[in-house]
């Protein structure tokens, strides 16, 4: 099956895929000490916004898990990634043209470097997360439980998901030229239609099964299952559920269209 | 008898007549037309030959004949419309020297990543870490601990087919990267092709230096409107190309 010998020609040059990922993380860090605090000082700052935002000036404190701060920093760490990573693989071919042009590498590696070397990121930014969750189980806030075991689900989740956006997002990318801006703007409008800053409990029914189809739904569901008392809003194991699905499907429709635009996209790089 | 290490059969490729096929999502959504020209071409059609392990083949033709289209087929940067191309082996591409190299880092550790894209283990570049900064010359040794975007652009080409040409890769691509360079480097390319040549390896050169297609190639193809017109000892399909050109 196609997709099996692509999937093993990939691997066959994880060594280069390394060496991708590497150097991504190289330009982003090696750079200056600043670099790593670029990265977790966006989220923490959008975290602290919204904090101020609705708990201190709206005065709605219900909006999410309780410690509500907690449940900001996961959810826009996660997004982070999401968003980061829709952004650059949508110009992952366009911006490394002139590699793509010289070395024979399977073509999906340019996608799949874009959300590993994001991925790397995004676990590198768990650690503070682990200092608010300190912070908050000193103070009696936080309430760990065994649905942590859920968490590395939530990764591999949310990167099959984000495999599948990219690898239809690059070849489209190349072909349609205004794309790029598209994605910036459906991207603004998604983190509003995403759970980050609420929690779905809050979307009347039917409505809320409408929220599921987005696979980060379910994949926020996942991560923050570990952290929180669930008395007042139970976990959704719907949303989950379905979140596996569109994902699963959407890494199946990424690999196809990618496939099929290949083509066409190498004659315009 | 060996197999051929390259074997082109029936190839075609098609390309949009204007340069750019490029649609706008908006011209779709507004306009309902995709804004995108029809008309197309073929760069290449019908073209099919065989290459055999240590040949040093040359391709001949005017601008737009197809001879670089050809070439990223053979790398495999461009997939065939028709017909099929098979190369076996690996293959170390001079084409876009320069492509793979970040500015932000040092020339040292681009040396690794292009060595690494281009699948060489660590350790063999350590091995081979001198002789490819010696092949790129004293300037570049002095600015090894320098970002590369402060290389001047001759020292990033040499950089780059220093790397490249250090691959162990059967079949070698060189298009046109001989144009650049000053003499005395360009004395040094030529040695390492040499070299490479009695290697055994295979050599594929597209190049408008009559020169050059001379001294490396004993076959030539020659290509004309995306079709190739002969194939044959490079002297004979010289002349040929010679004589079409005057005729006009």
């Amino acid at each position: 099956m196609e997709l099996v010998r692509r999937t093993r020609a990939l691997w066959a040059r994880r060594g280069v895929l390394s060496t991708l990922v590497t150097r991504d993380l190289r330009v982003r860090y090696a750079q200056s000490a600043l670099g790593y605090v670029w990265t977790v000082l966006d989220p923490l700052l959008m975290s602290l916004i919204y904090y101020v935002v609705f708990v201190l000036i709206l005065k709605r404190g219900d909006l999410g898990h309780q410690p509500y701060f907690l449940f900001l920093v996961i959810g826009l760490l996660s997004w982070q990634w999401f968003s980061a990573s829709l952004t650059d693989t949508s110009r992952a071919l366009i911006s490394e043209a002139k590699l793509v042009r010289s070395t024979n590498l399977p073509r999906e590696i340019w996608v799949v470097r874009v959300i590993a070397s994001k991925g790397v990121e995004f676990v590198l930014s768990l650690p503070v997360l682990l200092v608010f969750l300190v912070f908050y189980l000193v103070r009696g806030h936080a309430h760990l439980n065994g649905w942590l075991v859920l968490f590395p689900l939530a990764l591999v989740l949310q990167a099959v998901a984000l495999l599948g956006l990219g690898l239809i997002l690059a070849p489209v990318t190349v072909l349609v030229t205004d794309m790029q801006r598209v994605v910036r703007i459906v991207l603004r409008m998604l983190f509003y239609a995403t759970p980050v800053i609420y929690t779905t409990h809050l979307v009347d029914a039917p409505y809320d099964k409408i929220f599921w189809l987005n696979p980060m739904t379910g994949i926020l569901e996942l991560m923050r299952a570990g952290f929180f008392r669930h008395d007042r809003y139970p976990i959704v194991w719907g949303a989950i559920g379905t979140s596996v699905v569109v994902s699963v499907v959407l890494l199946f429709v990424g690999v196809a269209v990618f496939r099929r635009l290949e083509r066409p996209v190498l004659k315009e790089i | 008898m060996s197999e051929p290490v390259i074997s082109v059969e029936g190839l075609g490729v098609e390309f949009y007549r204007s340069r750019r096929r490029r649609m706008q999502l908006r011209e779709m959504l507004f306009r309902g037309r995709t804004g995108a020209p029809r008309e197309t071409f073929w760069a290449l059609r019908d073209v099919s030959f065989d290459i055999m392990p240590g040949e040093a083949v040359g391709v001949v033709g005017g601008n737009g004949g197809g001879k670089s289209t050809l070439l990223k087929m053979l790398a495999g940067v461009l997939l065939p419309d028709e017909g099929t191309v098979t190369v076996r082996g690996g293959v170390a591409p001079l084409i876009e020297l320069t492509g793979g190299f970040v500015g932000e880092l040092t020339a040292r550790d681009n040396v690794y990543l292009m060595g690494g894209l281009h699948g060489l283990p660590k350790s063999t570049i350590d091995e081979r870490f001198d002789e490819i900064v010696d092949f790129a010359g004293p300037q570049v040794r002095a600015g090894l601990d320098t970002p590369y975007r402060h290389f001047s652009s001759g020292m990033k080409v040499r950089l780059g087919f220093a790397v490249v040409t250090t691959l162990d890769e059967p079949i070698v691509l060189v298009d046109e990267v001989l144009a650049v360079g000053d003499k005395a480097f360009r004395d040094k390319c030529y040695d390492r092709m040499e070299g490479l040549l009695a290697e055994g390896r295979t050599l594929f050169l597209v190049s408008h230096s009559e020169k050059d297609l001379r001294r490396f190639g004993d076959r030539a193809l020659y290509l004309r409107s995306g079709e190739l017109v002969m194939d044959g000892p490079m002297g004979e399909v010289l002349d040929r190309y010679n004589a079409d050109l005057e005729a006009g």
